[in-house]
């Protein structure tokens, strides 16, 4: 097609920018200082595009901690607590019996009610801390330290007392907890890295009510059996 | 875990699976949402949007077309329906464009060759210019130019005719063009008013 002026041209541009260069749109381009200046602008504009797009950027680890909570609710995904206290299965409670008979239940329950209690405090704060930045960031840290050793003397009751019990069990649990730590130490980090950020505190809470719920269902399991 | 294997056993519910194909993906998709909405919480949410509305329907995915086209499909359907939220309509992509663009022929603003973008675009003023482009063009220029899908990829992800996305494309650019034009001439003026104020004192 013969590009005999800018209107002709434009009809070229995806073509001329694509790499391809039409002999019979040259001739127009060397007269034409605005279909210059055109190509030159749409060709800076792809290349800063391109720079840009090499730069992909990874999202936060609370995207897929939401999103797997989500499917966990829906049903898509199996939850992993389920793995090491499940709640209808007759055949297990057997191996259930046997592992809460076996763990020190009236120092496990006050640890649990220790930790409920501390938790409770830490998760009553934001509220009425929020007005004092300073005062709430502060308070984060007060209240999480005693939480996170308190949660850790739980599980150090629980875990010994686990040791004599089926291999399978214990490693279920050990993977569990494990799973919950690691979650712990992704939040920590985050409110580490953003301690303004409300979002991250209430991950990190969240994260310490799974290993408290976690425990708490071990303490419930061990006074029924008894 | 080859991504082929990680759809089939999703699609009976392993959540290794799942985390798998989020790992494969999850960066791209959230770049998207990212470079859409300049806004870094609400690009996690639609991320979080546009794959759990995947792994809803992974059971349905029968591999007619790649699962990165049928993911990132997903994600512009999620971010565009919030975009519509936002603006308040109901527009279709089509709609989503400047009326003036899509009537009439060429715009005459080709821009004097006396302002150049060359040298002076960054990536600021280039997502501010973004920024301000309809969701339609918006949505082709990050797909193509940012992202480098070909226009055939772009049509199976927009549901659109290839002449329609390599239309769009061409919009998106001339209307950035003219965007960042008009940032260049308002810092251009700002710069001679703090200089002739600078003269004063």
């Amino acid at each position: 097609m013969a590009v005999n002026n800018c209107k002709d041209f434009l009809k070229q541009l995806e073509t001329w920018t694509g790499g391809e260069h039409p002999a019979d749109a040259q001739p127009h381009l060397r007269s034409c200082a605005n279909c210059r200046s055109l190509v030159q602008d749409i060709d800076a504009i792809r290349a800063e595009a391109r720079s840009w797009g090499a730069l992909e950027t990874e999202p936060h680890e609370r995207v897929w901690t939401s999103l797997r909570a989500q499917l966990e609710q829906e049903g898509l995904i199996r939850p992993t607590e389920t793995k090491l206290v499940p709640t209808t299965a007759p055949s297990q409670d057997s191996w259930l019996s046997g592992f809460f008979g076996r763990i020190p239940r009236p120092a496990l329950a006050g640890a649990y009610l220790s930790v409920l209690v501390a938790l409770g405090f830490a998760l009553s704060g934001p509220v009425t801390k929020q007005t004092n930045e300073a005062r709430w960031l502060e308070g984060t840290q007060v209240a999480t330290s005693p939480l996170s050793a308190r949660l850790n003397s739980v599980e150090q009751t629980a875990i010994p007392a686990s040791r004599d019990l089926n291999p399978a069990v214990t490693a279920s649990l050990h993977q569990n907890l494990a799973i919950v730590d690691n979650y712990i130490l992704l939040c920590e980090k985050s409110v580490q890295e953003e301690p303004q950020n409300e979002v991250a505190r209430d991950y990190l809470y969240e994260a310490y009510q799974q290993k408290a719920y976690l425990l708490a269902q071990i303490g419930e399991r061990g006074e029924n059996v008894q | 875990m080859p991504e082929a294997e990680a759809i089939r056993l999703a699609q009976q519910g392993s959540a290794p699976a799942f985390e798998r194909l989020y790992r494969l993906h999850n960066r791209r998709v959230y770049s998207l949402c990212l470079r859409m909405v300049s806004n870094t919480a609400e690009a996690e949410d639609l991320t979080q949007e546009a794959f759990l509305q995947l792994f809803r329907k992974i059971a349905t995915f029968r591999g007619e077309s790649a699962f990165s086209t049928w993911l990132h499909r997903l994600a512009v359907n999620v971010v565009l329906m919030r975009l519509r939220k936002k603006s308040g309509t109901e527009a279709s992509l089509d709609e989503m464009t400047e009326p003036d663009e899509e009537s009439g022929g060429p715009r005459r603003d080709f821009g004097g060759p006396d302002l150049r973008l060359s040298g002076s675009i960054d990536r600021v003023n280039l997502q501010r210019a973004v920024d301000q482009l309809p969701p339609g063009y918006k949505s082709v220029f990050v797909l193509h130019d940012v992202q480098g899908y070909e226009h055939n990829e772009i049509a199976k992800i927009m549901e659109c005719s290839i002449g329609n996305s390599k239309s769009q494309l061409h919009k998106a650019r001339m209307r950035l063009r003219e965007l960042l034009h008009e940032a260049l001439r308002s810092k251009a003026r700002e710069d001679r008013k703090a200089a002739s104020e600078g003269g004063e004192d």
